[in-house]
């Protein structure tokens, strides 16, 4: 079959990366929707969407005078356009011969890719010239490998050369040295007019119902706005947005009066055509009409400005606009933003409202809105973009209150003084970068309207670099939103059919974000841009459809609509063959239609969803490449028509008639790393989940370019190899240049009683010959700078003082104070010296790890701007990971296991030729979790190794007659082994054979990363908390593990009362009080001075008396009676005390309930 | 605006110690690479983190010359 190892052009494509492109293209693909995203920030139609987004906020107005009655000059301030340049080094920096800040260059030194956001700023005053200045607006972070980094369509060659993987990918930003992507989240689709009936919806107000029409429109620069139509229980209709987090709720009659000069007659008409004898709907439309005659609000004008009166206020409009232009700004910055005309809104708005109707009447089905039919994705530029330009809009507003509070203070304002303006410019904060690199290290979004989402934070990813599979995991990562998470419903986790071909049914994590962190299949592609469909209504109307302006409404017409445009009317039949004909056009290349564009066609249903033409090009969508039967061609398919049309999955199931398309593969459902996990469709399904998250947390290959990384941790697979049995989809996506894990011989055997429970047994030669050697690099920062304000001068040198210092640092130590490199340093070793000046001292930092560890590197990195002396830089360690007892292995079949033992290759059992096993696993593991692909992928990986082939494990090759079983069999056969993959085999300790045939084969084993070293916690005696004098818990203060209730009870239950007695009070605070027997009482007794000639006794305070007072009451003391306390005061009696053992929180609870006036009295008697 | 800057000469904060006039420490005969042109230099112990080639600002230790040896179990 068709996998090949390809050792030598691997070999060779190291040795010299490729010049002209990557010999791996499917990874730029799957990182497209992000670097797609970004780069439409700056390209595309009119200049990027940051160039529409300031297009989008308009001008601001302002006036010098606080005065109601005049207005004074008028500023119009406004940002012209936007740019972002490349990542440089700061203009005063004379010494840099390269100009360009690499990607590299911020990893290492822990600093953020960034580079120079500049707005052009143009104002005019009193309408007069337009004068313009570029402002800096600080440093934006970039994306890396987009328009707007130095690595964009860079070689192999030239990205080793620039200290990158061969293949980087870009796609995710680097942040105070941290790789941060912003993750990709599910929102509702945009344009669409959505039905829902959602409970909450009730408690809107009084005569709320459950019914409601959503829609998100998506202005150009791809900012939202949601609008809903909701039914009022009487048959109204309100229209509901939210706007700076404000929720405002208008009769959805009034935004049609305001849209277009109307009357009653054409709304009615437009909304229920001919379907005049449907008198559910003429009532609610009669009731609808009659109940806004209220308002007395007829004609246009007069709508607008009653509306401009009430958003006056709420859009902070200046007094110089009149009420209408107030209206029309509403109109055009909430109502249905995606459109720029008003009839089209008129016209859409009426759709919106008969589509309400049905579903109140039951006509039509709730759209659902946890399906991705009605869903796409929010990509992580667009969100940037967006943030970017609420900052701006932020910026202009700023700029207006500095003004307005110059007025305030009486300072001269000024519009025609540049020197004016400037000072305006200079007083506000015009750093906008700063805040985007908050956005990005935090992932919090700070923002006045909250950008139409409905969180606030979690919007970005730390990229880790465990291994590969983790990182190309997170650029394929889509979430539903940290809101469902908290939701008690499971609904919105569920896995829908709808999803086929867009989400991984396999790749999502079990437990708590199930089935909300989604991966995308990975033949799925995200539209980064809008496609040109200027010509499509030209070509449907040559196709026969009516134009909208036709007398036609409700579901018993097919209405067209193209990205939320009601662009055509027409019959149910025509429809039909409307959405036929324009797919066959746009499969063929016609130049008019774009091959991408969605031609979702819901025929007439009882009770389904709500019928129509809809088309989708715009961006964000999901898409998916299938095979066009008629033509035989590609055809992009999104997951709104998806669910309309039949497609087969193989080319054996069609059937004349009904399969339009066919799947290029059955393969393409599932993400990159499901694809991986061989021969999965012989798997009980969980297990190919587990494996998904295990291949993420395996201790493999991040990367090459190791040496040119600072990441605080990483783990390193030394012997990692190519596996025998991989898919193809391995080597399309490069895989092999990071291995995963190594082959191993596994014998599935009950050998030593070592193998119990999970529990695998190494070939001790094996773990000596380097089977799952791993390292792990910990980077740790020292800045000198941090005990220090900024601007303070130095007091802290790196390197030794003139005084003393331990003759022994130096062994650890160079001259220059660091540590030599390739030393080895154990816990408290020195591994930096620096001098303090205002002590005039030297100093070390020590090494806080029980393990030793290696200095692999230090670099000294240098200050931003200042070229001052070295007061950061940073120490790699270097800790070898040899296997040990305790961690943890698993194949790649979500199968895993703890090494348990590492048994001498001399007891392990051997076969007839002499082989014996690396790793010995318990047949035990199979039965009830029937991963049956791991014993397919042992008898491949046998014949594999026997023939020197690599095969390949691609789900759904083999059927019921080509089993792998006779496939591989067949294979073994031929290099003279058991057809079945079992072998005699003999006992290592005893030489006899083995009652029974031992299955033995080749399996691709995983080392995780989680270790023993990392995890194991013991405690005799360690540090307890002061209040309680219990143990403190916590693996890092070296803490105990609690005995809880649980553990408790077992205890109890299986009557271990000394164990108990143990554990829950002798090792934790067990305590020796002294206590009065006669009040019973821990908390008054106290220990008396020793006199001379007396010993030192416990007396109780409240038992005793003051020796006045004792004098007083009973005249003579004997002097030997008498005792003292610390301050010298004398008393006498109390001496009946006694001391019992307990728990001292017991001390603890005393006190307290002393505190609250509560006696304690405990009854002590001897026994 | 009043501006605390005041006429006259000042110290320019970005010239190396060098150039200031400043006696220099002798250099400690430890090398170190640069991260860019792979230049090799040695630095004194006031001078400022930059590639005495190219500028770079991230400089990596040389490894010792001492002969560095572990019980190798």
């Amino acid at each position: 079959m068709g996998v090949q190892f390809n050792t030598l052009e691997r070999e060779k494509r190291f040795q010299n990366p490729p010049k002209d492109k990557s010999a791996f293209p499917l990874l730029a693909d799957a990182v497209l929707p992000h670097i797609g995203s970004f780069n439409a920030l700056t390209e595309g139609p009119d200049g990027g969407l940051l160039n529409l987004a300031v297009k989008d906020i308009g001008s601001k107005t302002i006036f010098d005078t606080k005065d109601d009655t005049r207005s004074g000059n008028k500023l119009q301030i406004r940002v012209e356009t936007v740019e972002v340049s490349k990542p440089l080094v700061p203009a005063n920096d004379k010494l840099s011969i390269n100009r360009k800040t690499l990607p590299s260059e911020c990893r290492e030194r822990m600093t953020t890719y960034r580079s120079k956001l500049m707005l052009k700023v143009t104002w005019s005053v009193n309408d007069g010239e337009e004068v313009s200045e570029i402002r800096d607006a600080g440093q934006l972070p970039v994306m890396l490998k987009t328009n707007r980094c130095h690595l964009e369509k860079l070689s192999p060659e030239e990205l080793v050369n620039k200290k990158e993987e061969s293949d980087e990918l870009g796609g995710y930003f680097i942040v105070n040295g941290i790789e941060k992507i912003i993750r990709m989240l599910i929102v509702q689709r945009r344009n669409f007019p959505m039905a829902i009936i959602r409970g909450s919806f009730v408690n809107r107000g009084r005569a709320y119902s459950k019914y409601g029409i959503q829609i998100r429109c998506v202005r150009p620069d791809q900012s939202s706005q949601t609008n809903v139509l909701h039914y009022l229980n009487d048959g109204n209709v309100t229209f509901r947005f939210s706007w700076r987090k404000n929720e405002y709720l208008v009769p959805v009659v009034m935004i049609l009066k305001a849209l277009i000069e109307t009357n009653d007659r054409e709304i009615f008409d437009n909304i229920i055509g001919s379907d005049t004898s449907n008198s559910f709907l003429t009532d609610r439309l009669e009731l609808l009409l009659r109940n806004y005659k209220s308002y007395n609000l007829y004609s246009k004008q007069e709508t607008l400005a009653y509306l401009g009166d009430k958003f006056r206020v709420v859009f902070g409009v200046e007094a110089n606009v009149s009420d209408v232009e107030v209206g029309k700004l509403v109109l055009q910055r909430i109502v249905l933003v995606h459109l720029d005309s008003n009839l089209d809104k008129f016209r859409l708005l009426t759709f919106m409202i008969r589509k309400l109707y049905s579903l109140v009447e039951g006509q039509c089905c709730p759209d659902n809105p946890d399906s991705v039919q009605n869903q796409e994705i929010l990509l992580g530029g667009f969100l940037y973009g967006m943030i970017i330009k609420e900052k701006i809009e932020e910026y202009l507003q700023n700029f207006k209150l500095q003004v307005q509070s110059d007025l305030n203070r009486g300072i001269a304002v000024n519009f025609n003084d540049r020197k004016y303006i400037s000072r305006v410019f200079m007083r506000i904060n015009e750093n906008i970068g700063q805040k985007l690199q908050y956005f990005l290290s935090t992932g919090n979004l700070v923002s006045q309207s909250g950008l139409d989402l409905q969180q606030v934070s979690g919007y970005t990813v730390v990229a880790e670099k465990i291994n590969f599979h983790r990182f190309i995991s997170h650029f394929r990562m889509v979430h539903r939103g940290s809101f469902f998470a908290e939701l008690k419903t499971t609904t919105v986790r569920k896995l829908l059919p709808e999803s086929w071909g867009f989400l991984c049914p396999v790749h999502t994590p079990d437990g708590s974000p199930c089935g909300l962190l989604n991966h995308l299949a990975h033949k799925c592609k995200i539209s980064t841009e809008q496609s040109d469909v200027s010509r499509v209504p030209a070509v449907l109307a040559n196709l026969g459809m009516l134009p909208p302006s036709t007398f036609a409404a409700g579901p018993n017409l097919c209405c067209v609509m193209l990205d939320g445009k009601i662009i055509g009317w027409t019959s149910h039949e025509q429809g039909q063959i409307l959405a036929t004909t324009l797919r066959y056009l746009k499969v063929e290349g016609s130049p008019d239609l774009p091959l991408d564009m969605e031609v979702g066609y819901i025929p007439p249903s009882a009770k389904g969803q709500y019928p129509g033409l809809y088309l989708f090009a715009g961006s964000a969508r999901m898409m998916r490449p299938v095979k066009y039967l008629p033509l035989n061609k590609q055809d992009i398919l999104g997951p709104f028509e998806q669910v309309y049309m039949n497609i087969a999955v193989t080319p054996a199931e069609i059937e004349n008639n009904i399969h339009s398309h066919v799947e290029f593969s059955p393969t393409n459902i599932l993400s990159i790393l499901a694809n991986l996990t061989p021969f999965s469709d012989f798997n009980q399904s969980p297990r190919n989940m587990y494996q998904c998250q295990m291949g993420k947390q395996t201790m493999g290959t991040p990367g090459v370019a190791l040496v040119h990384r600072s990441d605080n941790k990483l783990y390193r697979l030394q012997t990692g190899q190519t596996p025998i049995v991989k898919a193809k989809l391995y080597d399309d996506y490069g895989f092999d240049n990071f291995p995963n894990g190594m082959n191993a011989v596994v014998a599935v055997i009950s050998y030593t009683g070592y193998d119990m429970d999970d529990a695998m047994i190494i070939n001790k030669s094996a773990d000596e010959r380097g089977f799952g050697y791993g390292t792990v690099y910990k980077v740790e920062k020292v800045d000198l700078s941090q005990s220090r304000r900024r601007g303070d001068p130095i007091t802290q040198h790196f390197g030794f003082g003139e005084d003393e210092w331990p003759e022994s640092w130096k062994e650890k130590l160079d001259a220059d104070g660091l540590p030599l490199i390739g030393v080895q340093v154990q816990e408290g070793d020195p591994i930096v010296a620096y001098y303090d000046e205002t002590s005039g001292k030297t100093k070390v930092k020590t090494y806080h790890s029980s393990e030793p560890g290696f200095i692999e590197e230090v670099k000294l990195l240098g200050d931003d701007n200042t070229d001052q002396e070295c007061q950061q830089l940073t120490i790699k360690f270097r800790v070898t990971r040899q296997p040990i007892i305790g961690d943890k292995f698993s194949s790649r079949h979500g199968q895993k296991g703890v090494c348990s033992r590492k048994w001498p290759q001399i007891d392990m059992p051997f076969s007839e030729t002499g082989i014996q096993p690396d790793v010995i696993i318990n047949p035990h593991a199979f039965p009830s979790r029937m991963t049956i692909g791991m014993f397919v992928e042992s008898l491949a990986g046998k014949a594999g190794a026997l023939h020197g082939i690599s095969q390949d494990s691609t789900p759904w090759k083999f059927s019921e007659d080509d089993t792998p079983a006779d496939f591989f069999g067949e294979q073994l056969r031929q290099a003279g082994y058991n057809y079945h993959g079992n072998e005699p085999m003999y006992s290592g300790a005893t030489g006899e054979e083995l009652r029974a045939d031992i299955y033995i084969g080749c399996v691709y084993y995983q080392r995780l990363r989680h270790m023993v070293n990392d995890k194991f916690q013991v405690r005799s005696t360690g540090p307890v908390n002061s209040l309680t004098m219990q143990p403190v818990k916590g693996r890092k203060r070296s803490g105990g593990i609690r005995v809880g209730e649980m553990e408790r009870d077992a205890l109890i239950g299986h009557g271990t009362a000394f164990l108990l007695q143990d554990r829950l009070l002798n090792c934790s605070d067990y305590t020796q009080s002294p206590i009065c027997r006669s009040c019973g009482s821990i908390l008054t007794t106290q220990t008396s001075v020793p006199r001379i000639g007396t010993m030192a006794s416990v007396r109780c305070r409240n038992c005793s008396y003051k020796l006045e007072t004792y004098v007083q009451k009973f005249g003579h003391v004997d002097d030997s009676e008498i005792w003292e306390d610390g301050q010298g005061r004398k008393f006498i009696g109390g001496e009946d005390t006694t001391t019992v053992a307990i728990p001292f929180v017991l001390k603890y609870l005393d006190s307290e309930l002393s505190a609250m006036g509560i006696k304690m009295r405990y009854n002590v008697a001897a026994r | 605006m009043s501006s605390p800057q005041r006429e006259g000469f000042s110290i320019p904060a970005s010239i190396s110690h060098a150039a200031l006039g400043q006696v220099t420490n002798k250099s400690l005969g430890v090398r170190y690479n640069c991260a860019q042109c792979a230049a090799s230099f040695s630095l004194s112990k006031n001078d400022a983190i930059r590639c005495k080639e190219c500028g770079h600002r991230v400089i990596y230790k040389a490894r010792t010359r001492r002969v560095v040896q572990f019980e190798a179990r």
